[in-house]
């Protein structure tokens, strides 16, 4: 595979069809100048089409110049890549430090069995030059990329194997499916996820849009007319509008999330999604800093959870990476399972301690005294009505009142999990060697009060990801502390507690 | 604070750079005050632009000449062992940092014109993931320090 290779000629049209889609605001607008003086017969009508035209034939060129000039080839357990047409840029990637290959198709790619390949380095998050892209190449090519790739970090582990040798004897890899989104979940996610409020904020958007366009006032006084004839109809209406947005929201999900599947090949984790445009990420198992899982206030009452996983690395040009979905969407019980066999050292059923009862009132007094400053001046101005903002009051206490109830750490072993709520519960499970720093941090009232807020910080795709639990018990922060601290603990306390721990 | 506080205090010299840093600071804010004075006096302004003109320079030189400098200053601390750093900092919310040498990446030393003046430094400390900084260290002190951190992280190679 030391050849010069080229990739798929259909590189050609997903590169024409990218670079349109980026200028397609100024081809719009190029499009719509002068677009209502064309009446006079003159040539001079047509220079914005013509423009316009010019424009899109020389984007296509482009993408036929880019795919002709792309070079890829292997070469000294390197992938070198030499693309431009004036400037001539060579990108040598070491297969040491390649972490992953992701794959996507899209709707070009299907028809001729391609893939696009995402080459993921372990580089440093600022070197955005360090990833490379190949944008069409068969299945049967990329596979045997990734091969080589294995092969080659295989042999850097054993030393002295051929590679070529170690291709040809190695072992079917261990590849198991662990989790497959079923279609009621999705429709669960869709529902619970915002997606459809989203949707009807959309539709809503659209509609002031185009308001010149729609006869408002005629459907207007037609719809008062409507809603004369019977309450009825206008509740159907309305409970139609809603089962359409509803509707597009699980469409959506659904091109995002179908056939969501999970595997293990041996030691990555590999997610495949998506219904027109598939999409298979990898992670490796050993660069996992965390795992978080992530309860809004809908899904709460019905157990259903989002599990992340925390990664280091990754690709930087992709925006979620760093956050990588493992589980979309699934009943709590049954995410144990699954992550046992993923991460089977972690301990996933833990009793958590939580914040001292002195600390409900901590919880409630800055969201009530925040409140008030909205409260008093909106009652003040809107007299009446804005007395409504009263029910702030109510809201906040709950709130706080979950946020105590909630808060909550557990230590076993080597491992630390913090629970939480923003508004949305959290749960972060994090091992003590993935974790950059601790910190705790104390008010002049919590110092009164003996509590103290504690910290973690673990790596991410970009910069740090930090967990924060708020007014636990003085010695509980102590406590953690005293675990995570390498040398020598000096409180007897502590050292006993965390003694039995590592029994 | 814990009975367990890190040792160390950074330099004295410390005080005396951010006693500047606040001079300078305050000189600005009482030029926009007599600027606002003048035109309270010239345009006939209610005369609480006057009395601010007056209060607000006073307060900060103050706060943040006399007052936060020195509390700040008493509650620096750091302390570097052998496998761990610990620091110590914060006015009105105390905080506490735990980093463990074999998660520190690398460190630097850097002073700007006012430091070097005073022969002090500063010391970034950093992680996978975090960055801490101890300011206004001796600048031999400084040197001394990084070099032993340098020399005492050794981050574990599966672990970022």
């Amino acid at each position: 595979m030391s050849e010069e290779k080229r990739l798929h000629p259909i590189t050609t049209v997903i590169n024409a069809a990218k670079a349109i889609k980026e200028a397609i605001i100024p081809i719009v607008i190029l499009f719509f100048v002068n677009g209502g003086t064309g009446n006079s017969g003159s040539i001079l009508d047509y220079v914005p089409i013509l423009i316009t035209a010019g424009l899109i034939i020389l984007l296509i060129f482009s993408g036929v110049i880019q795919w002709w000039r792309f070079k890829y080839w292997i070469e000294e357990g390197e992938l070198r890549i030499e693309q431009g047409l004036f400037v001539k840029k060579k990108r040598y990637i070491h297969f040491e430090r390649i972490q992953s290959l992701n794959y996507s198709e899209g709707i070009l790619h299907r028809p001729f069995k391609l893939v696009k390949i995402k080459v993921e380095t372990a580089g440093s998050s600022s070197d955005l030059d360090s990833e490379a892209v190949l944008t069409a190449i068969t299945k049967e090519e990329a596979n045997e990329l990734n091969r080589m790739i294995s092969a080659a970090k295989k042999k850097l582990k054993e030393k002295g194997l051929d590679p070529e040798l170690t291709v040809a004897e190695e072992p079917e890899v261990d590849d198991r499916v662990l989790y497959k989104m079923s279609p009621k979940d999705l429709i669960v996610m869709a529902t619970t996820s915002g997606g459809a409020g989203v949707v009807l904020g959309g539709v809503l958007i659209f509609l002031s849009q185009f308001g010149e366009l729609i006869p408002y006032e005629t459907v207007f006084n037609e719809l008062i007319e409507f809603v004369e004839t019977g309450f009825l109809l206008a509740g159907i209406l309305i409970v139609l509008v809603f089962l359409i947005a509803w509707l597009i929201a699980v469409a959506m999900t659904f091109l995002r999330y179908a056939d969501f599947t999970v595997r293990l090949v041996d030691k990555d984790i590999v997610i495949t999604r998506g219904l027109l445009e598939k999409k298979q990420t990898t992670v490796p198992l050993k660069r996992i800093q965390g795992i978080r899982f992530d309860q809004n206030i809908v899904r709460e009452p019905f157990r259903y959870t989002s599990v992340t996983i925390e990664s280091a690395g990754g690709s930087v040009l992709e925006k979620d990476s760093n956050a990588i979905r493992l589980l979309p969407m699934i009943k709590e019980n049954e995410a144990t399972p699954i992550l046992n066999e993923i991460l089977p050292d972690y301990e996933w059923n833990v009793d958590f301690k939580g914040a001292p009862s002195r600390s409900i009132f901590r919880y409630i007094f800055w969201k009530l005294f925040f409140s008030l400053f909205v409260i008093i001046p909106v009652s003040w101005f809107f007299f009446p009505i804005g007395l409504l903002s009263l029910t702030l009051i109510p809201v906040s206490i709950l709130l706080g009142w979950m946020q105590y109830r909630t808060a909550g750490y557990n230590l076993s072993g080597d491992q630390l999990v913090m629970r939480f709520r923003g508004v949305s519960k959290q749960i972060v499970y994090m091992k003590k060697k993935r974790i950059q720093s601790v910190t705790w941090t104390e008010t002049y009232f919590q110092r009164k009060g003996r509590v103290a807020t504690i910290t973690a910080t673990i790596k991410s795709a970009i910069g740090g990801s930090s967990t924060s639990v708020e007014h636990l018990d003085k010695k509980d922060v102590e406590t953690m502390m005293d675990w995570y601290r390498p040398e020598a603990v000096s409180n007897p306390e502590a050292r006993e507690i965390i003694g039995e721990l590592e029994t | 604070m814990g009975s367990n506080e890190p040792k160390m205090r950074i330099s004295e010299r410390a005080l005396t750079v951010w006693k500047l840093y606040g001079w300078i600071s305050a000189i600005i804010t009482t030029i926009i005050a007599a600027g606002v004075i003048t035109l309270a006096v010239l345009f006939d302004w209610s005369v609480w632009f006057i009395v601010g003109g007056v209060v607000v320079p006073i307060l900060e030189i103050i706060l943040f000449v006399y007052v936060f400098p020195t509390l700040k200053w008493r509650r620096w601390r750091y302390e570097v062992r052998e496998e761990e750093i610990e620091l110590q900092h914060g006015i009105f919310i105390v905080k506490r940092t735990l980093v463990p040498m074999v998660r520190v990446q690398h460190v630097d030393t850097e002073q700007g014109p006012i430091l070097r003046k005073y022969r002090l430094a500063t010391i970034s400390i950093s992680t996978a993931a975090t960055l801490h900084q101890i300011p206004a260290l001796d600048i031999d002190e400084a040197d001394a320090l990084r070099d032993s951190i340098s020399a005492l992280a050794r981050v574990a190679e599966d672990d970022v």
